[in-house]
């Protein structure tokens, strides 16, 4: 007991001279990370709240209470579904496999510095070259089957990566903005895409209910390996392909922070003046930083369709597919951390979900629902924002947030007001700089 | 030393003096940091008055605060005895107050005399009435020996001019105080020499003017008296003709320090740089034919008004941008079109002019930016993979033999570093480095004076080791105090080769600067 209430008082309280535990961790960069995203979700839930008893208090059709009731619903996820829990949860962890590579593929983007919004065309680009690889090979066995599936999803990584590629050149050689070339050549995939299958009828589903979708390629005999988990989750599409993105992800997050390879893409993203000094070749940076972004997209895309039961809705000419786009929040809601990404594409599929049952159980319609799971989106870019207030670094005249708290600490020793002081006095210094290099 | 000038702080008869303008007392807090604590800085009419100290001494917070852009919480101003409230600059400008900003305030498209009246514009019916405007800047400029030609655009006018229209803008509004925030730093010798005058000019018909600056020469060749502040504490106020450099200078670190540089006579070695006809051709011919070499053991020093090249020329030099024509030798190879890694893992190290753009990743940590040239070699990686543990060492030895001091030690974000501390990272990270040649511009940009002297002696010691510096610098008395050759660059071209070893005087310099003079060697009429 004794020994609880002293940690308990060393989290407040410095104890043997050593700050309070919980400064400590406060200070550290990744706790104001994840505080920020929290901050962040927990803002835009809230203000969805509010609209729910908004619409409740002014429209006749939604009874008294659905707003509390349908709040508890959009936040239980797929756990509030009345029957078939685990489908519902399985279904979730299938989708969340490419939202989370694309997220990714957003995310490295934004780590050298670049906003690459091509995801879309990327993950178009992937799905078709592993959907035409995954068809295209006619398959006799089970383990053919096994290496037609690894080359579809190896060809479609590559595929995104080389679109990927394109804005990247674009941008390296002739100086030409990433967004432009990224929107442009995704609508370009769009087209190629419809081109392709309108043209190649072999990959079509001749169907008459199914116009405009592919062949699912279970019926080559080419799936991605469930390893028994459609059976934890029945009826649902889960396979290994999370467990493969997941992997992923923690690859990324070794190669950007362990390596020197990663060293120079985040250089270029921080400072591409100071990248270029140091001699390393931006140019090159930024063509392979938007080729892995599009390998990533792709292997997302690919990861999805050679589930063997899902079908492309290939007639996408007007439309670009969703989780490509939805890639941009999953990124900034996770502040561009590769681990990240993935509790941020499970969170963003987990509340869909919750809105989807919202829509089922009460009497608020599908349409109030996407609007809420807009806002928390929406307020998924304030995470920079919310970590920049939390850093003090909006607000260098008054003092920062980590100051004005570490004041509420009132057992501080002289010698770390001194240092208060002496950073203040540095970040005056720095102003002052500034100034003059201005 | 230090009871000297505490002996002469007492402030003097409050009540006999007539001061013009009166600061008691002034504190102004930014949360913990006490920028300006109980200072009082009084003003006599007529005279110019020093305002001294290092960069975040309170310097600018105090002017700001007389200027009305900050508000002391305690401490009252007081104009001819009488106390003000001062909320903005247009109070202040209502007193008669006005300021000229270290950096112009000018519409450049505008003409001399649109941009002295804008804002106190004469109107006859609603168009502009500029006549009598004309006739009173035209008496004015005559009055106090300005020169300014009122239909010249401001964009093609001299930097010297567009500060003579900043001073007319402020004795158009017939402002009897003027505060001058650095006013020397854009300008050449002769153009200083020009504005000594016109602040005595201005002094003695009456004006007062505090004058803010780092400069010890200036404040004894204009001021009447000088309050000197540290850390934003008052430490004195003394009069000019009872005090010197040096007692100036150690009430404004608290110790003493040397001003002269302790190098001894260079003897040069091999040539290690060698630069060639070197042209760049960007939208107008921005390097012309420039040829030079600098040897071991010696600090040549490129000297220039800012803009006349110096930049392009250390960019060519260092690879990152490409010469039009010419070469560049570095211990006789020839590495134009190498690239910058190339260069830099070939004896060339670089001190950049730009610290925050090009010399430091800010939201990397200290110790990355240390290693952020040699990341990749064998001593920090193994197969791709970054040695986090060889690294921290590398760079904790570093910042302890360079003293860079840091909230957090290496772990710190280099954009954390006051200014002195970043450049001294940088300098760590150049030295330490394997080179034959130093490049440095502007080390000791907007730095005070214990860095300065430190840099300074870091980069002498290099030469004295046998490595080749070349130095780029737009103070004068850098450039002088340094090097060993100096070479003026003018327009794009080198126009002078000057040996420093006897010191070059001021005025000898500045007529190479702006371009009166060159030598015969380099296309000019006068022998040298």
């Amino acid at each position: 007991m004794n020994k609880f209430l002293k940690f308990f008082k060393s989290l407040f309280c410095s104890v043997d001279n050593k700050e309070p535990k919980l400064l400590t961790a406060y200070k550290k960069e990744s706790t104001k990370s994840i505080l920020s995203s929290i901050i962040c979700i927990a803002t835009g839930v809230l203000i969805g709240f509010f609209i729910m008893l908004i619409l409740e208090i002014t429209s006749d059709d939604i009874p008294t209470g659905d707003a509390v009731n349908g709040f508890f619903i959009l936040l239980g996820g797929p756990f509030a579904s009345k029957s078939d829990v685990m489908f519902i949860l399985g279904d979730m962890l299938f989708q969340t496999t490419p939202l989370l590579l694309t997220g990714l593929a957003v995310a490295v983007a934004f780590k050298t510095g670049l906003f690459n919004i091509g995801a879309p065309g990327q993950y178009l680009m992937g799905a078709m070259v592993a959907i035409i690889v995954a068809l295209g090979i006619p398959v006799k066995s089970e383990v053919a089957g096994f290496f037609v599936w690894l080359l579809a999803l190896i060809c479609g990584m590559i595929a995104g990566a080389l679109w990927g590629a394109i804005p990247g050149a674009f941008k390296a050689l002739l100086g030409v903005n990433e967004v432009i070339v990224c929107i442009m050549t995704n609508w370009i995939a769009a087209n190629v895409v419809s081109w392709v299958f309108s043209v190649n009828k072999q990959f079509v589903n001749g169907a008459q209910s199914k116009s405009g979708y592919t062949i699912p390629t279970i019926q080559n005999g080419v799936a991605t390996p469930k390893l028994g988990l459609d059976q934890i989750f029945k009826g649902s599409y889960m396979d290994i392909g999370l467990f493969i993105a997941i992997a992923i992800a923690i690859v990324i997050y070794v190669i950007l922070n362990k390596t020197t390879f990663g060293f120079e893409l985040r250089a270029c993203g921080h400072n591409k003046h100071a990248a270029k000094y140091a001699g390393m070749n931006e140019k090159r940076n930024i063509i392979l930083s938007m080729a892995i972004a599009g390998a990533l997209a792709g292997c997302g895309a690919a990861l999805y369709f050679l589930n063997g039961k899902v079908e492309l809705y290939w007639n996408t000419y007007q439309t670009l597919p969703a989780d490509g786009f939805n890639g941009i929040p999953v990124a900034l809601l996770a502040s561009n951390n590769p681990i990240g990404v993935i509790f941020g594409s499970l969170f963003l599929r987990y509340i869909e979900k919750g809105g989807f049952n919202l829509a089922g159980y009460t009497m608020f319609n599908e349409y109030v629902s996407d609007l809420i799971i807009a806002i928390i989106i929406y307020f998924a870019g304030f995470s920079k924002l919310i970590k920049d207030i939390l850093s003090g670094r909006k607000s260098n005249k008054k003092g920062s947030m980590l100051k004005k708290l570490s004041s509420l600490f009132k057992k501080k020793g002289k010698k770390q007001e001194q240092d208060d002081l002496n950073q203040q006095n540095n970040s005056q210094n720095q102003v002052g700089d500034r100034e003059v290099v201005e | 030393m230090q009871d000297l000038a505490n002996a002469s702080t007492q402030p003097c008869n409050l009540n006999k003096e007539n001061y013009v303008i009166e600061m008691r007392n002034i504190t102004k807090r930014f949360g913990p940091l006490v920028a300006n604590d109980n200072v009082t800085l009084q003003l006599k009419r007529g005279e110019i008055h020093a305002l001294l100290g290092e960069n975040g001494a309170g310097k600018s917070t105090l002017m700001n605060s007389l200027f009305g852009i900050y508000h002391p919480d305690e401490g009252e101003i007081y104009k001819d005895g009488k106390a003000v409230k001062i909320n903005n600059p247009n109070d202040a400008t209502a007193l008669g107050i006005g300021m000229v900003h270290q950096h112009f305030k000018l519409v450049e498209v505008f003409s001399v005399l649109d941009n002295i009246i804008l804002g106190v514009e004469n109107t006859k019916l609603g168009f502009l009435a500029k006549k009598q405007a004309r006739k009173k800047v035209l008496d004015l400029s005559k009055k106090y020996g300005l020169n300014v030609d009122p239909d010249a655009r401001v964009e093609n006018i001299t930097v010297g001019m567009q500060q003579r229209t900043e001073i007319l803008k402020m004795l158009y509004r017939d402002n009897e105080v003027l505060i001058f925030d650095e006013p020397t730093a854009v300008l050449t010798p002769q153009e200083i020499d020009e504005l000594m005058q016109i602040m005595k000019n201005l002094a003695k018909e009456g004006k007062s003017i505090l004058f803010i600056t780092h400069k010890f020469n200036e404040i004894m060749a204009v001021a009447d008296r000088c309050t000197v502040l540290r850390k934003g504490k008052y430490v004195g106020t003394v009069n000019i003709a009872d005090t010197n450099k040096e007692s100036l200078a150690a009430m404004m670190v608290g110790r003493e320090v040397s001003f002269s540089v302790q190098k001894g006579n260079s003897q040069p070695g091999e040539c290690v740089l060698r630069v060639q006809d070197l042209c760049l051709k960007q939208k107008k011919e921005v390097l012309k034919k420039v040829s030079f070499e600098v040897r071991r053991g010696e600090i040549v020093c490129i000297a220039g008004i800012d803009g006349n090249g110096q930049t392009e020329l250390v960019h060519a030099i260092t690879g990152l941008i490409q010469p039009t024509s010419g070469a560049v030798y570095l211990g006789g190879e020839n590495i134009t079109n190498k690239s910058i890694r190339y260069r830099s893992t070939h004896g060339m190290s670089h001190i950049p002019e730009d610290r925050h753009k090009h010399g430091l990743v800010l939201e990397y940590s200290l110790e990355q930016n240390m290693v952020l040239q040699r990341y990749f070699e064998k001593e920090f990686q193994n197969l791709g993979f970054i040695k986090f543990k060889k690294v921290r060492n590398y760079a904790n030895g570093l910042i302890q033999q360079f003293d860079v001091r840091s909230s957090e030690g290496v772990i710190s974000a280099a954009g954390s570093l006051s200014g002195g501390n970043q450049q001294k990272a940088i300098i760590a990270r150049e030295m330490d480095k394997e080179h034959d040649l130093l490049v440095a511009v502007q080390p000791t940009r907007g730095l005070d004076v214990g860095a300065i002297e430190y840099i300074h002696t870091q980069i002498v010691k290099s030469r004295n080791e046998g490595k080749a510096v070349l130095l780029v610098s737009l103070e004068l008395d850098e450039v002088l105090d340094l090097s060993d050759r100096i070479l003026v660059m003018y327009e794009g071209q080198i126009v002078a080769s000057l040996d420093n070893s006897t010191k070059r005087s001021y005025s000898e310099l500045g007529l190479y600067m702006s371009g009166a003079k060159r030598q015969k060697q380099y296309g000019g009429k006068d022998d040298e």
